[in-house]
């Protein structure tokens, strides 16, 4: 029988009551309220955001022929705790030519290892055939468990443009810093070519969709019934100014040489060919399996496949340099376009050999010095502009000269819509005032002379001389060279890029330019390309032969030219090393090009030269093991 | 009233949780079906419970002290007629089924058993100080435990362990509570930390008192308290038992000093909480590896050791319980909003985890309201059974009031990861008929006693 004494019991009873009520209560007020982690760790085991992936933009040639896909993928994917214990192994293992032991080894995982687990899907095979898929698809009802994941990786209807249209590849940990918008660990970017030049067209903007998920992790519907679901938006397609005809063409003619081909539209800056050589199928470098081993043995192949040449070798001009010579002292008033100058075979000075020629007949004008390539004709011209301003001020003259070369494009950039391009160069008179000439009193024009026939300090990327080609024939202007006309949104809506397309024109008066003209049409008619000669397509043209800085191999063989002769309709430059005189190798193969172009055929009576040009091979060390990845081997 | 309108209360929020675990919009039942559902079935079990209630209000108080033992014989017949011819659900064998509904006896027992409890000890020859009386009660408990865990229900078992909280109030010696607190907490530490924290942790509680009471005392007591606080900490960090054996000695030095002083009584009793605790503490781990199954060193595992546990096996629960819960935040998602509980992360979510819809859907203010609402219904209780003038009804209700502190504290602890996880339900708010009717007749035999507070 409880006493009295005992009633203070009551009490300890009550508090513990009470104590106990609030531990709880901490309990919840800990979890609910001041532990925001863990609530944030709730919503995602509940609620999880998938990225719905945008379709990478396409490109279309500028006939609207496609350039390159999008090729889906097919992975086999598997949940090893919902695979029917009963289901059907023998014909599982038919419909994916597989057999058992192979079936096994592929389903039963490292359990123990973290990176695998019974109820977490697992790649089961990869890289399904789409017609593998496909019968696979229908009978997959039959294997609970099992589905088919579809990725996406670039496919190419062609074999060409590998360096034009670039190639895709995963993102680095840098870009995905940088970009953490757009970018997430394995996801893929451009790497190259108009890839990169247009990775932020191209790439669209991922979407993402929040899908409720039970404890075992099986979607079981959308969240909020999608209200907060973000569709993507697939990236746009590309419409180049590429011919991939013309293209295609200047690849099997440049096959077995290094250099490059570059075609533009004269009258709109569009790129109709862009082609560097050495090249290569663009469909091994596409995301898979063999990747990683074509892109080593590219990477060290000592013919460069990967080193684009069309802006980013850069080349002494050579010959191609003398029309401008001739333009800019015209222009200048040094140069009336009937003047004759003697060439003795060579430049002489104060009777001694400077600069030597070749045998040509009697140089009466313009016309006749391009017509021939006269050095001694140039190397006068040019000393005379640098020289316009007294001997002693020689750095006045050059800069005078160099001004006029700044509104051709040279020695900076073009502005291409492309990645990587040089700027060449050209040299400035406190150039040779302060650096090369720096310990002498005063330097002179003859010492330069060089540069009047395109050799020395100039450079040029073969775009630039492509480019230069195009504002001859345009007679004073050239727009701005791009290979992306419009990009389209998945719409339909057009829009133009980003990257401005100028129309540059120069101070040189239109007048000037028809000597000129008339003596590059010589060149091709009856001159130093008369292999270029194609009736009926009035091209004009000019050849270089740049030396070798490899003395024992041959010289580099240049040129460079447009047709028609009025409102061109292709401007072209023909780089090919190693060749030799540039009549014999690039001008007939820019001639085919422009032919190709023009006429959409090669007259039968030139095939005999298409035949030569393309079995012509310039390259010494291509038995590499790397050459099989390269075309016409 | 204020009793029964905490308890409306609480039977309406079951309701409505059990509703929202169940709620699916896209399900329209017609009046037939939905009596097959579990909300359905809730709601006949509501309705009976209701029944029952007001019978016993009409039912003569004295009837419950009279039948206090025939309810539990019954009770207890029913317990043994369950392992015949129970049911098996989820490998025990806890329910009879009668007439297409399930009964739980052990619910039934709960309450035959406070009745039992209140009326031996309203007995004259009862003393709880006496041996014999304590056997008695031993025993009076020990059969329903028994026989509940041979269904086996270690968690139903567990439940019996709160008529302590009676046998406190009605005299049982507080040192049992004291050592039963000590055992239990050096096993819990024995498992928590290394032996030699614990020996040092007693040590240092040891010393402190000691130099509370002996303030000026020698310094070469001062001395051998150093010496030892260093022979402990090298004991911590080489984590070596070994060293324990010098420490000890010093104590037992120590306690020579103190045999011829005075305080010899304190620092005998020091000792052998020393000695014992250790002892426990070491003991623990052997209980632990060899005594408890491996279900059970699993959810002592959750509880204490998480870290040892797995996150997708007996972890999961707890985890994903928290998750529910901790994911209402302050203002909850919204009632029938909750999507953890509804898509089936919590385990047993109608049920035993039933917290975590109130958490999910209601957040901290929820779960504070209803944890604010048990612990003035438990207050009000003893409150009552202070006032009775009936030693009869005192007893039975602070019996009721245990039962119901154990059910609450361990159901509500376990979802939130304070307590380990033991399978009880939430008075009147856990979905299951046998356990709301057994709650409802206890509280209604309450409210029935209560009306007569005055009379013996």
């Amino acid at each position: 029988m409880a006493s009295d004494k005992l009633e203070y019991r009551q009490i300890v009873i009550q508090s513990v009551f009470v104590l106990s009520a609030l531990a709880l209560g901490v309990k919840a007020l800990q979890l609910q309220v001041m532990d925001a982690s863990f609530r944030l760790r709730a919503d995602s085991s509940t609620v999880e955001q998938k990225v719905v992936y945008p379709a990478r933009g396409v490109m279309y040639d500028r006939n609207g022929k496609l350039l390159v896909y999008n090729e889906p993928l097919y992975d086999l994917m598997v949940t090893f705790d919902r695979i029917d214990p009963d289901m059907d192994v023998d014909k599982f293992c038919a419909l994916l030519n597989l057999d058992r032991a192979t079936f096994d080894a592929l389903l039963n995982k490292d359990w123990r290892n973290p990176q695998f687990s019974k109820s977490v899907p697992f790649l089961f095979l990869g890289k399904l055939s789409p017609e593998k898929m496909a019968v696979f698809q229908e009978n997959m009802y039959q294997f609970p468990g099992f589905f088919i994941q579809a990725r996406s990786i670039r496919g190419y209807p062609g074999t060409h443009g590998a360096h034009l249209l670039g190639y895709i590849r995963e993102v680095n940990r840098t870009e995905v810093r940088e970009n953490p918008d757009f970018y997430a660990p394995g996801d893929y970017i451009g790497d190259s070519g108009l890839e990169k030049a247009n990775e932020k067209y191209l790439r669209g903007v991922k979407g993402k969709e929040l899908v409720l998920k039970d404890n075992i992790g099986r979607e079981v519907g959308a969240y909020k019934d999608g209200a907060l679901d973000v569709p993507a938006v697939s990236g746009m397609d590309l419409l180049t100014t590429i011919d991939y005809d013309l293209q295609a063409y200047g690849e099997s003619l440049m096959q077995h040489k290094a250099g490059s081909i570059v075609a533009i539209e004269p009258e709109t800056g569009e790129i109709l060919a862009m082609i560097s050589a050495p090249s290569y199928d663009p469909k091994l470098l596409a995301i898979g399996p063999d990747r990683g081993q074509t892109y080593n043995a590219l990477i060290n192949d000592p013919n460069q496949p990967f080193f684009d040449r069309t802006v980013m070798a850069q080349y002494p001009p050579g010959s191609l340099f003398k029309p401008l010579v001739a333009l800019i002292a015209m222009q200048e008033g040094l140069l009336q376009p009937n003047r004759a100058i003697p060439c003795p075979g060579g430049y002489y000075f104060q009777g001694q050999l400077m600069t030597g020629c070749h045998a040509h007949e009697p140089i009466r004008s313009v016309e006749d010095a391009i017509k021939h390539s006269c050095n001694a004709y140039f190397v006068t011209v040019f000393r005379e502009i640098v020289d316009q301003f007294g001997v002693y001020k020689p750095d006045q003259g050059l800069d005078t000269f160099n001004r006029y070369l700044d509104e051709f494009g040279l020695g900076s950039l073009l502005g291409i819509d492309f990645p990587r391009e040089k700027q060449g160069n050209y040299p400035s008179g406190s150039y040779f005032t302060d650096k090369v000439y720096k310990n002498e009193q005063q330097w002179f024009s003859l010492w330069i002379r060089s540069l009047g026939i395109g050799q020395g300090e100039l450079l040029m990327t073969n775009l630039q001389m492509a480019n230069l080609a195009a504002a001859i024939g345009n007679k004073g202007f050239y727009y701005t060279p791009h290979l992306v006309r419009e990009l389209r949104a998945e719409t339909g809506a057009v829009q133009v890029p980003e990257n401005e397309v100028r129309r540059v024109q120069s101070s040189i008066d239109t007048a000037f330019f028809d000597p000129v003209i008339r003596g590059m049409e010589k060149v091709v008619t009856s001159g130093t390309a008369k292999l270029a000669y194609v009736p009926g397509l009035d091209i004009c043209g000019k050849t270089g032969t740049a030396e070798n800085n490899q003395r024992s191999k041959e010289d580099h063989s240049i040129f460079f030219g447009f047709a028609p002769r009025d409102r061109p309709k292709i401007a072209i430059a023909v780089y090919i090393e190693n060749a030799g005189f540039g009549g014999s190798w690039a001008a007939p193969v820019a001639s085919l090009m422009m032919e190709k172009y023009l006429k959409g055929t090669i007259s039968p009576e030139r095939k005999y030269l298409e035949q030569r040009m393309m079995e012509a091979s310039f390259l010494e060390e291509l038995l590499t093991d790397a050459s099989r990845f390269i075309h016409g081997n | 009233m204020v009793t029964f309108s905490i308890l409306l209360a609480l039977v309406a929020v079951g309701w409505l949780m059990v509703f929202a675990v169940g709620y699916d919009e896209s399900v329209r039942y017609n009046s037939l079906e939905f009596f097959s559902t579990p909300i359905g079935r809730q709601t006949v079990w509501v309705g009976i419970s209701f029944v029952a209630f007001l019978l016993i209000q009409l039912i003569d108080w004295r009837f419950w002290q009279t039948f206090a033992y025939p309810i539990y014989g019954l009770g207890i017949m029913l317990l043994v007629g369950v392992l015949v011819f129970g049911k098996t659900i989820n490998g025990a064998t806890s329910w009879l089924s009668i007439g297409g509904f399930t009964l739980q006896p052990s619910e039934l027992t709960k309450f035959g058993t406070a009745l039992a409890i209140a009326a031996f000890l309203n007995n004259y020859s009862t003393n709880l100080k006496n041996t014999n009386s304590q056997l008695s009660i031993l025993g009076l408990l020990l059969a329903p435990i028994l026989l509940i865990l041979l269904q086996p229900d270690a968690g139903s078992a567990l439940v019996f362990f709160s008529f302590l909280i009676l046998l406190y109030r009605e005299g049982l010696p507080g040192a049992y509570y004291g050592i039963g607190f000590g055992v239990v907490l050096f096993l819990l530490l024995g498992l928590l930390l290394p032996l030699p924290v614990i020996v040092l942790g007693v040590e240092l509680v040891f010393i402190l008192i000691l130099s509370f009471y002996m303030p000026q005392r020698n310094i070469s007591i001062f001395s051998a308290l150093v010496y030892l606080a260093i022979m402990v900490s090298m004991a911590v960090q080489t984590q070596s038992v070994y060293l324990i054996i010098p420490t000890t000695l010093i104590l037992i030095a120590m306690i020579w000093v103190l045999q011829r002083k005075p305080n010899f009584s304190f620092g005998t009793l020091m000792f052998v909480i020393f000695i014992a605790g250790s002892g426990l503490a070491f003991a623990s781990g052997y209980v632990f590896n060899n005594v408890l199954r491996p279900h059970q060193q699993d959810r002592i595992n959750v509880w204490l050791r998480p870290e040892l546990s797995d996150p997708r096996g007996s972890l999961y629960n707890v985890m994903q319980s928290k998750l529910a819960i901790s994911s209402g935040g302050i203002q909850g998602k919204g009632f029938l909003n909750g999507t953890m509980t509804k898509l089936n992360y919590v385990p047993e979510q109608s049920t035993d985890f039933i917290f975590c819809t109130v958490g999910e859907e209601h957040g901290f203010i929820g779960s504070a309201s209803i944890i604010l609402l048990f612990s003035v219904l438990l207050i009000r209780l003893t409150i009552l059974a202070e006032r009775q003038k009936s030693a009869f009804s005192r007893q039975y209700i602070y019996g009721i009031a245990g039962i119901l502190f154990v059910h609450f504290f361990i159901n509500i602890g376990m979802t939130m990861g304070l307590v380990p996880i033991i399978g009880i339900p939430l008075p009147f708010i856990s979905r299951g008929g046998s356990a709301l009717l057994g709650f409802s007749v206890m509280m209604a035999v309450i409210l029935k006693l209560d009306s007569h507070r005055y009379q013996i």
